[in-house]
């Protein structure tokens, strides 16, 4: 397998971590505006709501992980 | 009268500023190295055991933690009181969350779900906290030049490339012993391959690499896979035991619905095993990305960098280990229950 030049290699992995960055940083704004907006509407269940806001900040985040994994694995490995 | 909370500023002040002058860019006399960053974990020996197994860095570290947490366990169940101690308090404390979850999502099977849960949930977080301790990653074996340009040579070989020695990057260590580690304000040290061939290195100085002695279980991929099949092969257990083998495989496998029926049951099956992937790569991507995080702010900004990442570190290590114990316990209730 003939492997890629240092330069292309970079630009991959900054389109490819830039690009991938784009959807989950949205999708945790939005997760957050909302977690915020029912906090200041019912005040009493933050506690809950501040718990399940992480976890799904987690699960969005992932997808950027993936992006940040294909990055690594374009400098190190491709 | 200066009060504490003044010090600890000042302290901070200080420490940030001789950071600052010392990083890289600036003079570089307290930089350290930027460490090597490999994604396949080390092996540590020259000659794999059994002629099939590396003894690699994160194994050693998954044997240490499963060895800490037996300990831990022995000696915390050995007296059990009626009225708990502190130790005692926190295990139950860290338990009786995890029943209470348990019984929460998975209704009256919960507790069947437990076991695995835990095990899961705790040792994720103990590998994923023992990987920030100082000491990993920088304290590891030294590996002479030749050897590693001989090896080098040989996977070039392998590849049918020829070995550009310059792109070879080699640190210069001091002292002698099969053991060694990164110095600080070491970062003027890198010396490629071809130098080191025309020049060789200064007297009473070494030059190779060094291979980690210590590397976070997480950050090898293997680590990460094994975990997420172990949870898999017991979720279709559990399925399969609680509704029985037809009922449990007609979910992925059906006619009932004509060829559209036949194709839903077929998406499900590959998210089966899409699950496995993005079980892997969450857990693996999250503290692999953290230790190049630290590495990378321990470069740029020396003493002070690092300090509140490590912070985001733990919070990380929690969570991701949280994520996957709440993952497998939900997996696991939807797949014993008969709704499809």
């Amino acid at each position: 397998m003939e492997s890629l030049s240092g330069d292309i290699k970079t630009i991959g992995a900054g389109i490819a971590m830039g690009l991938g960055a784009l959807g989950p940083a949205l999708g945790i704004g939005i997760l957050a505006a909302k977690a915020m907006e029912s906090i200041g509407r019912n005040p009493e269940a933050a506690g809950a709501i501040r718990q399940n806001m992480i976890l799904a900040i987690a699960f969005a985040e992932a997808v950027a992980i993936y992006a940040l994994v294909v990055a690594f694995l374009i400098i190190f490995v491709a | 009268m200066i009060s504490k909370r003044k010090i600890v500023l000042i302290s901070i002040l200080i420490l940030s500023i001789v950071g600052i002058i010392g990083s890289p860019i600036l003079s570089g006399f307290l930089g350290s190295p930027m460490a090597h960053i490999s994604i396949p974990a080390e092996p540590l020996l020259k000659h794999s055991l059994f002629g099939i197994w590396n003894l690699t860095n994160s194994i050693l570290v998954t044997w240490i933690v499963i060895i800490m947490l037996t300990i831990v366990s022995v000696y915390g169940t050995r007296n059990l009181k009626e009225t708990p101690g502190r130790f005692q308090c926190l295990l139950e404390s860290i338990i009786e969350y995890f029943v209470a979850l348990a019984e929460d999502i998975g209704g009256k099977n919960g507790r069947k779900f437990l076991p695995l849960i835990l095990t899961i949930f705790i040792f994720i977080v103990a590998s994923n906290w023992i990987g920030i301790l100082p000491g990993f990653g920088t304290i590891g074996i030294f590996e002479p030049a030749k050897d590693y340009i001989h090896h080098k040579e040989e996977i070039a070989e392998k590849a049918q490339e020829k070995l550009d020695l310059k792109s070879v990057k080699l640190h210069i260590y001091e002292g002698n012993g099969f053991l060694a580690i990164l110095p600080l304000g070491s970062v003027n040290n890198e010396i490629d391959a071809h130098t080191y061939e025309h020049h060789g290195v200064p007297k009473n100085k070494r030059a190779g690499v060094l291979i980690p002695l210590l590397r976070s279980a997480n950050t090898d991929i293997n680590t990460t896979l094994a975990i997420a099949i172990v949870a898999m092969i017991m979720i279709h257990w559990w399925g399969l035991r609680q509704l029985g083998a037809r009922k449990h495989l007609s979910k992925f496998f059906t006619f009932k619905g004509g060829i559209v029926g036949f194709f839903v049951g077929l998406i499900e099956a590959i998210s089966e095993i899409a699950r496995v992937i993005s079980f892997t790569f969450r857990l693996f991507g999250n503290i692999f990305a953290g230790e190049v995080l630290l590495m990378t702010m321990a470069f740029l900004i020396p003493l002070v960098g690092i300090i509140p990442f490590l912070g985001l570190e733990l919070f990380v290590g929690l969570i991701q280990a949280f994520i996957f114990a709440i993952l497998t316990l939900v997996f696991a209730s939807t797949a014993t229950s008969d709704e499809h």
